[in-house]
Formats: C-alpha cells, structure tokens, sequence
C-alpha cells in the first residue's frame, strides 16, 4: 500500500532527537502503546512518522491471517488460528514488516471496526465479518495524522479497543471479538483543539515539538529536503548506511528487552515521581518504567539506571500532568529536578 | 462466529481499590444489587477489575442449547422455546457454566443489542427466524459497558426498558418476540467525558470512586506485577490461581449464605434515616442498601447485620442518589469535583487547592455535603424564580449579593452550571440526527432520504421474500421496497461567537472581570461539549476578529486573558463583523447554526459611517435578525442603578435576541440558556 512515493529516510531528519527517540522506543517495544506528537504546522510530524516505517522490525506472523496472529503466542490469537491450533495443526509461517496502517480522519466507523462482508451476504446470502482498520493494525502501527480533528464517535471506538487490545463488534447483524493490539501514533496541532483526556492517556508517550530556533540547522533542513526533492533514490542511498545502522539497533534492543531488569529503587523513584508531580492513574508508572527499560535496551544496557528514568519522564509525564482548564501542556523541571535530586 | 478469548489479569492481583473491588464481588454473590458503576480518573485498574471479576463469577444451571441461559429449575421464567419444550413433553437438559460477562461495545447498533432477523436463516428457509442479541446472551448474566457514559442515548433507552421490565421485547423487522432479559449493569467511566443520564445512573444499584493509589510502595507492587503479567501471562495467572480459588470459594460460600442472613428491625431504622439524610428520591436506595448490607454480612460469614455493614452499603449506594437539596428537583449529586470543573484563575491563591474535594465526597455520604446544600437552599429558589421572570422581563432589581460580593465568579457555580444541564437529561453533547452521511449508525429506517444503505437492515427486509424471487445469479434479491436507510447520530457542537465590548465602560465597576467570568463559564462548557468557540472584540474604532473559529478553547481562554479594556465604543462595528464571521461558518458548515453572544452595555458611540451611532447599530441588528440561522443572546453589564439607559435591551429587541443581565450570570442561567438556545 502507498509504496511508491519515496518516503524521507528517518536518519536524515535534522534535530527533534525527543520526537525520533519516542518513535524508536515504540518500534522496539509495542507494549508502550503509541506516542503523540504535538507540535506546529512543518516540524516534520508526519515524515518522520512515515520514516518510521521504513526501520520497523520483521515480526513472524501465521500465513493469511487477517489479523497477523503471532504463531507463538496463544494468549494474543484470534480464534480461528487458536481453533486451528488446537484441531493440531501446525499454522504456516510468514516474516514480514511491522504495518504501519493510516486511519484517515474521514474514515466511517464501520471501516474502522469493521462490518458485515456485503459481497458474501450477496452472492452466497451468509453472513461474515469483514475486518476493519483495527485488525490490520493488530501488531502494527495505527497512525492518526490530524488525530485531534478525529470524528468523537470514532475516537469513542478507538477508546474502547486501545485500552484492552480488543475489538468487539456488535453492528449491523454482525457480532465479532478479534484482538486489536496496535501502538496508536498520532499527530496533531494543538492550535486545531486539543484531544479528549480519556484518548490522550491512551497514548504511552507524548512529546511536544517546535521548529527549530538555530538558523545553522533551518539551513541543513532545507538543504536536505531539496537533496531529497531533486534526487529521492540517491538521497536515499545516501542515508542507508545510517539507516541500516538504526533498523539493527532495534532488532538488537528487541532481542535484549527481555533481560533488561528495573531495580526496586529504579521503581521507587518511578512512583515517587508520578505520585508528587500529580498524575492521574497508574499508567505514568507503567509506561515510565516500559521506557526506562526499552531505553538501556536501546542502549545496549540490561539494567536500568536513573538516566534512563529521567530520559522517560518527559515523554511519559507530559501529557498526564493534572491540568486545570485551559492550562497549557507542561511539566514543572524545578519539582523534577528536586524530586531526582533526592 | 467466533469469539476471541482473552486471558485477563486476575482479580486477586490487583493491588489496592478496596471499594471497587468489594463492590465488584458483593455483585458476585447477590446478583440483585442491580450492577455497580465504577467512576473514576483514568488508569486505575477499572477495565481490568471488571474483566478480571468474570473469572470468580459462581456457576449457574442452565438450560442446555436454550440462547437465553433459562434456568431449568425456574419454570416461571422460562423463555418461549423452553416452554414449548416442556409443552411438547421434552426434557429440559441442564447444564453448569459460570455466569456471563457480555461485552457492550459502545459502536453497538441496536439490531445487535435487542436481536433481529435472522437473514440467513430467512433466505434459505424462506421464514423469519429470531436472532437473539446481546440482551438474549446477557440473560442472567452481567453485561458490561466501558465508558458507559459515551454510550449513545438511543442505546441507553433501550437498556433501561429492558432492565426496567427484565423482559425484551421485540417488534420489528418482521418479528415479534420477547425473552426475558435480567441483567446486572456493570459501566465504566471517566467523568471527565460527561456525566450520565440520571434515569441510567439510578440503574445502577452501587456506585463507587476509584483514584490512584498515593503510596509508592503500592504504586511499585502494581509496577511489578503488570510487568510480570506482561512478560507471562500464562504463567503469572497460574501463580495467582491459588488465590483465585479462595476469592471464588469465599463468593460461593457467601452466595450460600446470603438467603439465611437476617437484618435488625432497628437497622432498618438506620437504612431508612441514611437514605432521608442524603434527600434521595423514590425508596430503591433504602431497598438497596439492606439488599447490600445484608450481602456484606454473608461475605462477612455473618448471618446477622450489623450496623458497620449498614454504613459500608450505604456508601456504596448512596453516593450516586445523594442529591442537596429538600425541595427536590430531580437531582443528582454533584460529582467530586474534577480537574477539570474547577474553575480557572479566579480565587486561585485563597482556595484552588481546597476547592477540590477528591478524597472528602465518599467517605461519609451524606453529611459533608450538608453545609453546603444548607447553604445553596436558602440561595436557589430565589434564583430560580428570578431566572422564570427574566426570561419575559428584565428583573426590577437583583438584589442578589449574597454570591456577588467581590468575587466575580464563584467557584462552586461553574461545575454547578454544567450540573444542571445534565439533571435537564438533555446529556452532554448536542446531538442531532444527521443529513449528512456522517455520524454514528444506530438503526435504520424505511425512509428514503440521501441514499445512506443500510446495508444489514436492507438484507434482513429482503431475505424472507428470497424463495420467491428471480434472482440473476447471486443469492440475495434486492428490490426498492427492501431498502432501509441509516439514522445515524451525530454529536454536534455549536459554534458560539463571542462578541464582547472592551471599550473604556467595560472598565468600571469590575464589569470586565465579570463579563470574563461569564465567558469563562461557557467556555468550561464548551470544552466538555467539543464546541466550535469564536471571539469578536471591538473598542476604540474597529472591531477584531480576535479568534476565528477553532475548537481549541485553550486558545479563547489565553486570548481572553490578555484582551484589553479601553477607547470607545464601536458597537456597528462589532455587529458587522460578528455577522460577517458566522456568515462564513454558516458557509463551510451548514449544520451548525451560530449563536452569537453580545456582551455590551449597548452604549455604541462610534459609528462606522455618517449614522448615528446608536442608529447604525440598529440597522447593524436588523441585518443580523434577517438571518434566521444566526442566533443570539445579549448580556448586559450596565449596573443596575437610579440612571439606567437600558441600550442593551433595546438592541435586544431589535435582534430579537434573549436578554440577560450580568446579575443573572450569577444566578448561573447563561450556561443553561445558550444550552437552550443551541
């Protein structure tokens, strides 16, 4: 889908190391459940979501399954393969890349949750389901670019299959349970309206980006981007060394994820910090300490140390910062700092 | 069609959320408590404590291949087909299975919640068949809405008939049938998405709080143990299996007890003062609360009450039917406030932290609400009967200081604001039914109007007709009488165009202060609506688009901080350019009909032209009035004194806008009369 247009390599985008570090983290472990990028018009929000796409890692799914079942793991299959699984069969294999699915903000909800399969009802007068975005996005990438601007009873939807990885239809003489588990990345300007809470929890991390104030790298940003506009393969080209660098330092941070370990004290000051700076609900703790892990990972690290925290507490905290109306977006540094001080 | 199975987080690992999860259980064991509502901010286990409750769920007797899950030992309550079973002579198989928890989607139709035809069935057998919804499998079960209060109204009034009744009936389609439907009610939700429709709220037998939990040494087990599950879950719900066995003993055993457990003449007595102290309406909290508090004995092993479970139930029940005040309007209680309804600004440095009562509100129902509902009575029925007479004349003179003395917008009012909406029933969020293809599908019509396939429904007219029918090839004939159409339902917004007059006459008296804290108040509303919002300023010569239309109420509130005071009064200037912006809405989105709100004393001194001023502004009005789409409502914030020039209403009549004055904003009736108006 859509792979002709030459995508902008990842490697080549200049500064907004928060941004490229928050998507890096959530290609190496999709139980951080997405990220949110707000910022303002041109600070290459959606390129670099784009580009992600091109250092996403392989995944071993079962051939033909719509949903991208993973043949080792019973607890997340659909229930055809785990059917299929348990008559004894041996379910085929297949590598391929992680997706990364767009959810347009015009898309109608039967196509996001999926319907009744009008060809087969017509031709053969049965009913089947027909699956929708959320279940090509299971073990993928669902990305919302505009995510504010999303219509609310979608957003309703998305709610409800994000938080527990679940889809579950219930519409038009369809009834349907499949697992939708995809990392939600969305992008937004905030000038256009903010996002609901309840979604904006949903998102593990969230960073905040704006364009970049030296003048020496606005230079190098244009001057790649017209590199990149007059020869794309050859820009490309270019930039595969580095690329190639950063797909295998994902496949090695995924391979050591496992065995990174997160001590008592790490988790201490997790909770520390989520408890004084005011956060709602226990997901700030949970996605800190996920990043904290997938960070030494990335790293190359298999114990947790207190940079890796704090390198995770602006991603994670931000957008979970009890507000009151109206209040801007912020977290306080001088409390942080205190806090990590102690 | 299959069904996915998911492997939850046990309920004996979750860490902390007493009262949550013991109103989860005592559901468990007395399936007469009429469900549990779990309000509470976001990530705080509440999803998973409800998905993880279906694993302790006791086993029940059901009938073998019956779709309603009769109970064969119940013949009173036996569906159409186990009777004619019984009627035929047949045995009813029984079989065991462990009460259901059906998942209520909030993208549900209506044909899958109530059940409908059965159109495979139909075109292959030529007869309608039956096809039994959630309902149908909630029966004697639990059935379970996460973020209860996005579930659409539509729906909602279909749950609450059947809850009422415990029986579904179904009449369309071409059927007719009706199967018993007793469900217990478990919801979700974040109240800063809105608040439920009270009749649903009153559906829920308990209702509790959830907040994180504070102490980090807790907050560091719950880390440890979602990362475990995570890593394993098979093997992190074998080692919690143990301690699943003892919760779901301990629900067997109090099930067994519960029908030997006996409550107190003189705690009757208690059930009965608890629920007059807390002014709730109708008798089922007294009737819920002995039904709790005698299901807390038996979880207890006791088969006597005692009062230290009265007061344990009465939280649990009590919490969401408290209402303030004696005279009763159908009301609920104010939530514990939220973020969110606090009030920006304002009072900040006296009682912004106080003012937020998360912890306070549960733990002794009724009495700390006492104070203040004392206080509000003497207060409201003055106010209401002042807002009853504003709306056809302006007051002779509000007297009412008792809110007003120097503060310019109490606290409290605000969330007030929004409360009452909500008691009107109206719910949250405009909605509409929609022209337009957009919007959520909930049920289908007859009716032809834009083409809008309703593709299920089209299917389900047709099927029974198909043994009849020619039919080229393909196995379903379609003619145009089958078709059905979409209703759909769309939340809208409004756009709401503030005009407001920052002349120099703002300045005096703390008419800008206020006039902000009205603003203020409606923009509060308008964030928990998803309002399109708008800001029109004039003073000095011109007038400025300070904000053209967003939704980013951020933006409005920051604007609205900084707009400053002073210069003359361009009130033409001000129209004009307010009726050239919603014009331009009215363009790009002809569904939403702007409402402009004036905020002047109407004293225009500049004109644009060789007018009058005042002159120019009425035909400025009279331009606006033309246009029926627009409409408006004009605050005036003269003060009411021995010099009165009563501009603002005459530009009132002329726009044939609703009139309010800036006292009445005190009287909280903006907020409710743009509600009105939009």
């Amino acid at each position: 889908m859509g792979a002709f247009k030459k995508v902008y390599p990842f490697a080549a985008i200049v500064g907004q190391e928060e941004m490229k570090r928050g998507l890096l983290l959530n290609a190496v472990n999709p139980k951080l459940s997405g990220i949110l990028i707000r910022g303002e018009k041109g600070t290459a929000k959606s390129t670099a979501v784009r580009a992600l796409a091109a250092l996403l890692p392989e995944i071993e799914v079962v051939a033909g399954c719509v949903y991208s079942c993973d043949p080792d793991d019973i607890t997340t299959m659909c229930a055809s393969c785990r059917e299929r699984l348990a008559a004894g069969e041996e379910l085929p294999r297949a590598r391929r890349k992680m997706r990364v699915v767009d959810l347009p903000v015009s898309a109608t909800e039967d196509r996001v949750v999926g319907t009744l399969d009008i060809e087969q009802a017509i031709k053969k007068g049965e009913k089947h389901f027909e699956p929708g975005v959320l279940a090509q996005a299971n073990r993928g990438i669902l990305y919302v670019d505009e995510v504010n601007l999303l219509d609310d009873h979608i957003v309703d939807v998305l709610l409800d299959s994000a938080a527990m990885g679940v889809n579950t239809v219930e519409r038009e003489g369809v009834s349907f349970t499949h697992p939708a588990n995809f990392i939600l990345v969305g992008t937004m300007n905030p000038e256009e309206g903010e996002l609901r809470p309840q979604l904006l929890d949903r998102f593990g991390l969230c960073v905040n980006i704006t364009g970049i104030p030296d003048p020496r790298l606005r230079v190098e940003v244009v001057k790649r981007r017209a590199a990149f506009e007059e020869d794309p393969e050859g820009f490309a080209r270019q930039w595969e060394a580095e690329e190639e660098r950063l797909r295998r330092q994902i496949v090695a941070a995924k391979a050591l994820l496992p065995k990174v370990k997160i001590s008592d004290e790490m988790l201490f000051l997790i909770a520390r910090i989520a408890v004084e700076m005011g956060v709602d609900g226990h997901r700030a703790d949970l996605v800190m300490m996920k990043a904290a892990k997938t960070t030494a990972a990335l790293r190359g690290r298999e114990e947790v140390t207190e940079d890796d925290v704090r390198s995770s507490v602006d991603l994670a905290l931000l957008h979970r910062m009890r507000r009151r109306p109206f209040q801007e977006m912020d977290i306080d540094r001088e409390k942080l700092q205190v806090i990590m001080g102690r | 069609m299959g069904s996915y199975q998911r492997f939850t987080f046990p309920f004996s690992a979750i860490t902390g959320q007493e009262k949550m999860k013991k109103g989860l259980l005592l559901n468990a064991v007395n399936p007469r408590l009429g469900g549990v509502l779990v309000r509470g901010e976001k990530g705080t286990a509440k999803s998973t404590a409800v998905r993880a409750l279906a694993a302790l769920l006791p086993e029940i007797e059901v009938v073998v291949g019956c779709p309603f899950s009769c109970d064969p030992n119940d013949p009173a309550r036996l569906c159409a087909l186990c009777r004619g079973r019984l009627a035929a002579g047949k045995r009813l198989e029984k079989t065991r299975r462990r009460v259901q928890v059906v998942d209520l989607p909030v993208s549900a139709t209506e044909d899958r919640v109530v059940g409908s035809l059965d159109f495979e069935h139909a075109i292959r057998h030529g007869r309608p068949r039956f096809e039994p919804g959630l309902l149908a499998r909630a029966n004697r079960g639990i059935i379970y809405v996460d973020e209860v209060n996005l579930l659409d109204d539509h729906i909602v009034d279909v749950l609450l008939d059947a809850a009422a009744m415990g029986v579904n009936v179904v009449e369309r389609e071409g059927i007719s049938y009706s199967h018993p439907a007793e469900f217990i009610l478990v919801g979700t939700m974040n109240p800063e998405e809105g608040d439920l429709r009270p009749q649903l709220l009153d559906r829920f037998g308990l209702c509790v709080q959830v907040e994180g939990v504070t102490d980090p040494g807790e907050r560091v087990e719950i880390a440890r143990r979602r990362e475990a599950f995570d890593a394993d879950p098979l093997g992190f719900i074998a080692q919690w299996s143990e301690e699943e066995q003892r919760l779901r003993e301990r629900v067997a055993a109090a099930r067994r007890l519960l029908p030997a457990v006996t409550i107190a003449p003189e705690l009757l007595d208690l059930v009965a003062r608890l629920s007059l102290e807390a002014f709730v309406a109708g008798h089922r909290a007294d009737i819920m609360m002995a039904a709790a508090a005698r299901t807390i004995a038996a979880w207890n092993g006791r088969t006597e009450v005692i009062a230290g479970d009265v007061y344990e139930a009465a939280e649990l029940v009590l919490f969401h039917r408290l209402r303030e005040a004696p005279p009763p309007p159908p009301e609920q209680p104010e939530p514990p406030a939220e973020e969110q309804e606090e009030p920006p600004e304002q009072g900040e440095e006296d009682d912004s932290r106080e003012q937020e009562p998360p912890e306070q509100p549960a733990e002794t129902p009724p009495l700390p609400e006492q104070q203040d509902g004392g206080a509000r009575n003497t207060e409201q029925p003055e106010g209401r009967e002042e807002e009853q007479e504003q709306h056809i004349s302006p007051p002779a003179a509000p007297q009412e200081t008792v809110f007003a003395v120097g503060q310019p917008f109490p606290v409290k009012r605000i969330s007030h604001d929004r409360d009452r909406i909500l008691r009107k029933g109206s719910g949250r969020r405009s909605r509409t039914r929609t022209a337009s293809k957009v919007g959520r599908y909930v049920r289908s019509t007859m009716q032809r109007k834009n083409d809008d396939l309703a593709f299920d429904a089209t299917l389900r007219a047709a099927a029974p007709y198909q043994r009849r029918r020619e039919k080229n090839g393909v196995a379903i004939a379609i003619e145009t009488a089958d078709i059905r159409e979409k209703v759909r339902e769309k939340r809208i917004g409004n756009f709401l165009l503030f005009v407001v007059d920052a002349s120099g006459s703002m300045g005096a008296q703390q008419r800008m202060v206020e006039t902000k804290g009205a603003i203020l108040s409606l923009l509060l509303d308008a964030y928990q609506k998803r309002d399109r919002i708008g800001m029109v300023a004039f003073r000095g010569n011109t007038a400025e688009t300070l904000l053209p239309p967003t939704s980013s109420v951020e933006m409005a509130h920051k604007l609205l901080e900084e707009l400053p005071t002073g210069g003359k009064t361009p009130l033409s200037a001000g129209l004009i350019k307010a009726y050239e912006v919603a014009k331009a809405h009215l363009y790009k989105d002809p569904n939403i009909e702007p409402l402009l709100i004036i905020i002047s004393d109407g004293k225009g001194n500049v004109s644009m032209g060789a007018d009058k001023p005042l002159a120019e502004a009425r035909r400025a009005a009279e331009i606006i009035r033309a246009e029926e789409r627009i409409k408006t409502l004009v605050v005036d914030v003269e003060k009411s004194g021995f010099l009165t020039f009563g501009l603002a209403r005459e530009l009132a009549v002329v726009l044939g806008a609703e009139y309010y004055k800036i006292d009445d904003l005190k009287a909280d009736t903006l907020v409710q009369a743009v509600k009105e108006m939009s």
